[in-house]
């Protein structure tokens, strides 16, 4: 259970990420380096293949042993940093109110700091984590929802709510040391109109869905 | 060979290194659950939309025996998870009351895959351990409802405690043997710490001046890959150490030059690193729980040198 595995990882449209793009062309030169010639994209449909048939062959295996580690809790998944995230995804919730939007929560912000011990929580951050992955995109949806909801009963005034990531690439040491700071871009924006989340307490689950 | 394996199932111990373990697991699956509770997360990451949360709950056997996760529904059982874990430290109820508490953890932590991470994973193993083994020989309630003492030096067998350290070992070793970064691995720069630190996923604080002292960084994702992969080692020196009049030149060598106490000086200061940079929750506290059963039982302070 403990060996090593990629399942986590098995979402071919995730790789299309530039982190995971760039290990890919890391790997690439080295083996280019070391006289095996290959490409980028060769690497990485023959990594997806072993991938595919070693998690069929681990799930066949542990398949009998299912009800062991569901029962008593002894899931050995220990997938912890593997690799750093090189083009990681902020948070940031910003309000419409009086004919302009305003930050509402940043991550790490300790200025723009809705909902901070909730949504700076590890198990938040775990889950804000996730929903930047356009896989986790119904989930992000519902938190959506839950933010809105929220924005909507504590700001009487406020018309819509705005939800985005800014992705960048982390900077390197000599980018930060001479005060270089790389561009970003924002991603995954949910637009949510307030008028559909002002509702009697409890009535709100009705809501539309969050568009996109 | 097998009357060996017999031997080593058969052998006991004081059981002190294997209650402080059961203290630690106790008060981490407190904190664990207790800090979702402090930070009015419940109503937010456990239950269903209806009842005012995110919404993407899945369910469980003791979840869905009690209606589902409304707000009423796991409110208590993060309560009773809380009472058990405080129990589990306690030493109350012995193995029943670990198995308890870890189907109460399973209940709220595994309910919302989103919202956790491997610590929950690590916990709930470490409670399955207090199941496994008999953890509350001493330093427990039960041994004071048992001989009217909080202590006792009844045997507990040395496997459990092996298991403990085996757990660790393992959750060590595994993600080492994942870590094939190129920021990772030997050939690049080892600069996986450095861009870690600046995930605002995890870190507790702006975290961009540790490009000023990238070196140090490089040097600390070098010694913890080589201690994670080589964490296998760390078995080795703890059974030599754990049995040092057998004879053996490796066994002499890991035990003058205390190669246990080495990997677990590193492992102590990655976790306190950990604690003060980043945000990953209850990991290195339960991971430290485990370092108890690294602790031989002569070793605990106020038993002397003396190995029984």
């Amino acid at each position: 259970m403990a060996v090593p595995s990629p399942d986590g990882g098995m979402n071919r449209a995730a790789w299309r990420d530039p982190t995971v793009q760039g290990e890919l062309a890391a790997w690439t030169s080295r083996l280019n380096a070391v006289g095996i010639g290959i490409t980028r994209t060769e690497l990485e449909q023959r990594v997806w293949d072993l991938a595919v048939g070693y998690v069929d062959v681990r799930t066949a295996v542990l398949t009998p042993f299912q009800p062991y580690y569901r029962y008593c809790g002894t899931w050995q998944s220990w997938k912890m940093f593997i690799a750093p995230h090189r083009y990681p995804s902020r948070l940031h919730i910003d309000v419409y109110e009086r004919g302009a939007w305003a930050p509402l929560y940043v991550a790490r912000s300790a200025e723009h700091d809705w909902h901070r011990r909730q949504l700076d929580h590890d198990r938040m951050r775990a889950s804000i984590f996730r929903y930047a992955w356009r896989h986790y995109r119904r989930h992000y949806a519902k938190f959506g929802r839950w933010v809105a909801i929220h924005v909507a009963r504590e700001r009487p005034d406020a018309e819509q709510v705005r939800l985005r990531f800014y992705k960048y690439r982390t900077a390197t040491p000599v980018e930060v040391r001479s005060h270089t700071e790389p561009e970003g871009e924002w991603t995954n924006e949910l637009l949510l109109d307030l008028a559909h989340y002002r509702c009697p307490e409890g009535e709100c689950p009705g809501a539309p869905k969050a568009g996109r | 060979m097998w009357g060996r394996w017999v031997g080593f199932c058969t052998r006991t111990e004081p059981g002190v290194s294997l209650a402080v373990f059961r203290i630690g697991v106790g008060l981490c699956v407190m904190i664990t659950v207790g800090w979702v509770m402090g930070a009015d997360l419940v109503g937010v990451i456990w239950v269903d939309q209806a009842s005012g949360g995110i919404g993407t709950v899945g369910s469980g056997r003791i979840v869905s025996a009690l209606g589902g996760p409304t707000l009423p529904v796991m409110n208590g059982l993060s309560w009773a998870a809380v009472l058990a874990g405080g129990c589990l430290a306690m030493g109350l109820g012995g193995r029943v009351m670990a198995f308890v508490a870890l189907q109460l953890l399973m209940a709220t932590v595994d309910i919302n895959g989103d919202a956790g991470g491997s610590y929950d994973e690590l916990l709930e193993n470490a409670v399955w351990l207090c199941v496994l083994g008999p953890t509350t020989t001493t330093l427990s309630l039960d041994c004071r409802l048992r001989t009217g003492q909080w202590t006792s030096e009844e045997g507990v067998g040395v496997w459990a405690r092996y298991l403990v350290v085996f757990q660790l070992v393992l959750m060590y070793a595994s993600t080492g043997y994942q870590k094939v970064s190129s920021y990772w691995v030997p050939g690049g720069d080892f600069s996986a710490l450095y861009y870690i630190l600046q995930q605002p996923s995890w870190h507790r604080f702006d975290m961009s001046w540790v490009a000023y002292v990238f070196p140090i960084t490089q040097i600390a994702t070098a010694i913890s890959w080589f201690w994670e992969v080589l964490a296998p080692f760390w078995l080795l020196a703890f059974f030599w150490s754990e049995t040092p009049d057998r004879p053996g030149v490796a066994r002499e060598l890991a035990n003058r030059w205390r190669v246990r106490e080495v990997f677990a000086v590193i492992g102590l200061v990655f976790h306190a690193s950990l604690l003060v940079l980043l945000d990953v929750g209850p990991f290195s506290l339960v991971s430290l729980a485990f370092y108890a059963g690294l602790v031989h039982p002569w070793e605990w302070p106020g038993r002397g040198a003396t190995r029984i």
